[in-house]
């Protein structure tokens, strides 16, 4: 009777039209049960169609300039900290295929995670190939983070044409309670300039995209333990270390 | 004029091919290219629009939702995750919310029910897309309308009136059931019986595994 119950809560809940109570106790229930959430997503992809389901309207041919005009004044939230983002996974998995050849992947530590990451991959590689060949451009540099050749370890990308690098950090437990994890990007002679904290997910792996300050060059990249909200500068030796390779 | 309007050499012929074009121009955003923002719109501002329209049933209102959805859209594209189903549908769920959120925040609930009203009057047989879109989407979308115009109606009426108060009048399921003068029990099953049928007519717009 119960499982009935769920069963038409699934419709409802895909449509937003549970009450907020009946809501939470049916999130309740989907914490344990794969087939709600396997149909909760496919009624999701129902709803979704609904919306060509409105009587057609035109919109003015301005609305577009308006949309461009808007998303100027603010940037994309980089994901800091959060939880491992899903595409920028795959697109790792792409990264690190792509290096492969190029003789970035040498650990087997990193080729494991590469079949894992790959497997996750959903895509064909030709589709992925167009979105990384986008994402990525021709000069954009790498940077291999070690700590002697132990685990943990990281693969920095960094596109200095649009001021954005890709960390991909492998065999990093989840810092303590109260602490963080957190990137430097350091010019030769200069005090490290924080791109931003991080964390790892239970498995020991994050990718995540950050900003870097505009017009910075750094030639080497650590990664400290910092206490939450990160520090203005390093309060210990980083754990994590690697040199900007250049390409040219 | 069927189904199977697609214009030759367009990427549309491809299963999934369009998909992964949204996918890739999502990605683009997330890494700061507004160009990949102004091609979302071109592929997706109408249906947006159209969407917020019937919500809010105004055109200055309908603009600034969509203005406001792909804002969104654009802040947070690093948090698309693939693995939960189209970017049109996270760009339309989006939408969806922003419109009902104008519409509650300017207690305007009648007007949502004039205009869930208003669906009933053939407006959602309307299968011809706008041509403001790219080519290939335009096709894509025309069947997109036209599949989902004939699953609605197709739907008993009172079956398709619950599904039209909770998605654009974003009822609930008890205010349904008010609104209609019916059990709640009653709302809830059409609701579900509704969507399995649509689930079942609109498998082919869906992705694997969904169907």
């Amino acid at each position: 009777m119960s499982e009935h119950r769920w069963r038409v809560a699934a419709a409802a809940y895909a449509l937003g039209a549970l009450s907020a109570e009946e809501a939470s106790g049916f999130e309740a229930h989907l914490e344990g049960c794969a087939a709600c959430r396997a149909e909760v997503q496919a009624f999701r992809e129902v709803a979704g169609l609904l919306a060509e389901g409105a009587p057609a309207a035109l919109p003015a041919p301005g609305l577009r300039e308006r949309v461009l005009r808007e998303a100027r004044r603010v940037r994309p939230l980089v994901p800091r900290g959060g939880p491992l983002v899903p595409w920028l996974a795959a697109a790792a998995a792409l990264l690190l295929a792509v290096g492969l050849g190029w003789g970035y992947l040498r650990a087997r530590g990193d080729r494991d995670a590469l079949r894992v990451q790959l497997a996750q991959a959903g895509d064909s590689m030709a589709q992925q190939q167009q979105v990384i060949a986008t994402v990525l451009a021709p000069d954009v540099t790498t940077a291999a983070l070690a700590s002697k050749g132990q685990p943990p370890s990281a693969r920095l990308f960094w596109n200095p044409a649009r001021n954005r690098v890709v960390i991909s950090v492998f065999h990093l437990p989840p810092a303590p309670a109260g602490r963080t994890y957190q990137l430097w990007a350091i010019a030769r002679g200069k005090a490290p300039v924080s791109v931003g904290i991080f964390n790892t997910t239970s498995d020991g792996r994050l990718v995540a995209a950050m900003a870097v300050p505009p017009g910075l060059v750094f030639q080497v990249t650590a990664v400290t333990e910092e206490p939450a909200g990160g520090s203005p500068q390093p309060t210990q030796s980083p754990f994590l270390v690697g040199q900007v390779q250049r390409t040219e | 004029m069927s189904v199977g309007l697609i214009p030759q050499g367009v990427m549309a012929i491809q299963p999934g091919g369009t998909p992964a074009l949204d996918r890739a121009l999502v990605m683009r955003m997330a890494v700061g290219d507004e160009r990949a923002l102004g091609e979302l719109y071109d592929r997706h501002g109408s249906m947006a629009y159209a969407l917020a329209h019937a919500v809010v049933g105004e055109r200055a209102d309908a603009e600034e939702v969509v203005a406001d959805a792909f804002g969104q859209a654009w802040r947070t594209a690093a948090t698309f995750d693939p693995a939960r189903g189209r970017v049109a549908a996270w760009l339309s769920a989006i939408t969806r919310t922003r419109a009902l959120d104008l519409v509650r925040a300017r207690g305007r609930r009648a007007r949502v029910l004039a205009r869930a009203a208003i669906l009933d009057d053939g407006g959602l047989a309307a299968t011809v897309a706008p041509a403001a879109e790219a080519p290939d989407r335009r096709a894509e979308r025309g069947e997109a309308r036209h599949l989902v115009a004939r699953a609605l109606a197709e739907l008993p009426e009172p079956q398709r009136r619950v599904i039209e108060l909770a998605y654009f009048g974003g009822l609930s399921q008890t205010e349904i059931a008010a609104e209609l003068q019916e059990p709640l029990g009653t709302v809830k099953t059409r609701m579900r019986t509704a969507l399995e049928k649509l689930r079942t007519a609109l498998s082919p717009l869906l992705s694997e595994g969904a169907s």
